[in-house]
């Protein structure tokens, strides 16, 4: 109970530091509006509107965000030691992973929102199944900060992590967004069982790295 | 089986950062009290509270604590974006104790009025204030202090000094290193001297 507690704490306190000085945020929002509309005018509106092409530059563009958000919440950390003004708390350690993946996706759902209106609008996205559409952008959002969390940490004391990162994370996000990108394609397109089996992949994705993550994380952050 | 009745000790430490041997064989016992850790510049002196508090891993050897402790750096270590008080209530909340000392404790520190705002709007020296502020909201019975002058102006080392000698007479256990400050030799109980990773009892 206390372990979650002290989660719930580390969460709030990074939704706090992030609305007070929102740069991840307007950088994945920014980030992701950019692309939507550059993907409209390079490809044009028949290409565009392919439910698979969509889709899969929408989640490219959330690996993206991600990672953007995720070094922003961890440079924040680093300026006066505050990481280690944590870290030096008991059970600090293990609060840290939970609280920065539990504040994280409340932040790419709130980028993921944005994004996906963008993409509907200016895209003209027909949505068949929208409910199987929320449960895998969802679902799919709570799969990309563990992994990319863990990458943060394991690099976070090298001087060339900002270019480190999108290396070390983009080819181990590749099946969460494969996952991702077909469930969605599959809820645009009125595939219902193909989004639901999708989504399912994405749930046991989030899984696996969150358990990796609590292991990992406590250790490396040493 | 030993124990430590109280405060936190390092056992035949050996501390090794970036392949360079950092602390040599160490062996600390810090009890209730003001313990001094003094040494030239590179002696080890952080990597000594920083093994304390658990925060570097050894290479060799053992910590024992008794307690929770309370790690200062040479930084305040207060997260940007949040104010000094929203900083402090995240410990205190964060060690399970109460956050009704916090407002006093800022404003003996003369953080008062600032409060409130956003910690990266304080001055460098209004930081280090209310970091320091913690060893009062917090009430942590191990407390490690690294190089805590600094930034420091004069009422703020005099209301350090005060601050210091009453956690000393509170029966808790203060580890302060510094090169400086001769003001506190007064106060201590136990001194180490550190030098190029080695520590000798002063």
């Amino acid at each position: 109970m206390i372990a979650l507690y002290r989660i719930a704490l580390v969460a709030a306190r990074e939704l706090r530091a992030e609305r007070r000085q929102p740069d991840g945020v307007v950088a994945a929002v920014t980030f992701i509006a950019v692309l939507v509309l550059l993907e409209s005018l390079v490809v044009g509106p028949q290409i565009a509107r392919d439910a698979d092409v969509a889709s899969a530059l929408f989640w490219l563009a959330l690996a993206f965000a991600t990672i953007l958000a995720t070094m922003r919440s961890f440079d924040r950390e680093l300026e006066d030691d505050a990481l280690e003004g944590l870290v030096a708390l008991p059970g600090g350690r293990d609060a840290l992973f939970g609280g920065k993946v539990l504040a994280l996706a409340m932040v790419l759902v709130l980028v993921a929102t944005v994004g996906g209106i963008l993409s509907l609008v200016l895209l003209d996205l027909p949505v068949a199944l929208p409910v199987h559409l929320i449960v895998v952008v969802l679902l799919g959002v709570l799969a990309l900060p563990p992994i990319v969390i863990v990458d943060v940490v394991l690099a976070l004391r090298l001087r060339a992590r900002a270019a480190l990162v999108p290396i070390l994370a983009l080819p181990v996000l590749v099946p969460q967004l494969v996952a991702a990108t077909r469930g969605t394609s599959a809820a645009l397109s009125g595939d219902a069982v193909g989004a639901l089996s999708w989504a399912g992949l994405l749930f046991a994705f989030s899984v696996v790295y969150t358990v990796i993550g609590l292991t990992i994380v406590p250790a490396a952050i040493e | 089986m030993r124990t430590v009745q109280s405060g936190a000790s390092l056992h035949d430490a050996t501390v090794v950062l970036d392949d360079r041997v950092i602390l040599r064989a160490v062996n600390v016992v810090v009890g209730p009290g003001l313990t001094l850790v003094r040494g030239p510049n590179g002696s080890g002196k952080t990597t000594l509270l920083r093994a304390l508090a658990g925060l570097v891993p050894l290479a060799r050897g053992d910590r024992r604590l008794a307690g929770d402790v309370l790690y200062i750096g040479h930084r305040p270590m207060l997260l940007r974006g949040l104010s000094a008080r929203e900083n402090l209530e995240f410990f205190a909340r964060f060690r399970g104790g109460d956050t009704r000392a916090i407002d006093g404790a800022l404003r003996a520190w003369g953080v008062g009025e600032d409060m409130d705002r956003p910690v990266e709007r304080l001055s460098a020296g209004e930081r280090r204030r209310a970091s320091l502020a913690r060893v009062e909201a917090e009430r942590v019975q191990v407390l490690l202090l690294d190089e805590p002058f600094a930034d420091l102006d004069e009422a703020g080392a005099v209301r350090l000094r005060q601050t210091i000698a009453r956690a000393r007479d509170d029966g808790r256990s203060v580890v302060v290193a510094t090169h400086a400050h001769p003001e506190l030799d007064d106060l201590a109980k136990a001194r180490i001297a550190l030098d190029d990773g080695d520590a000798t009892a002063a």
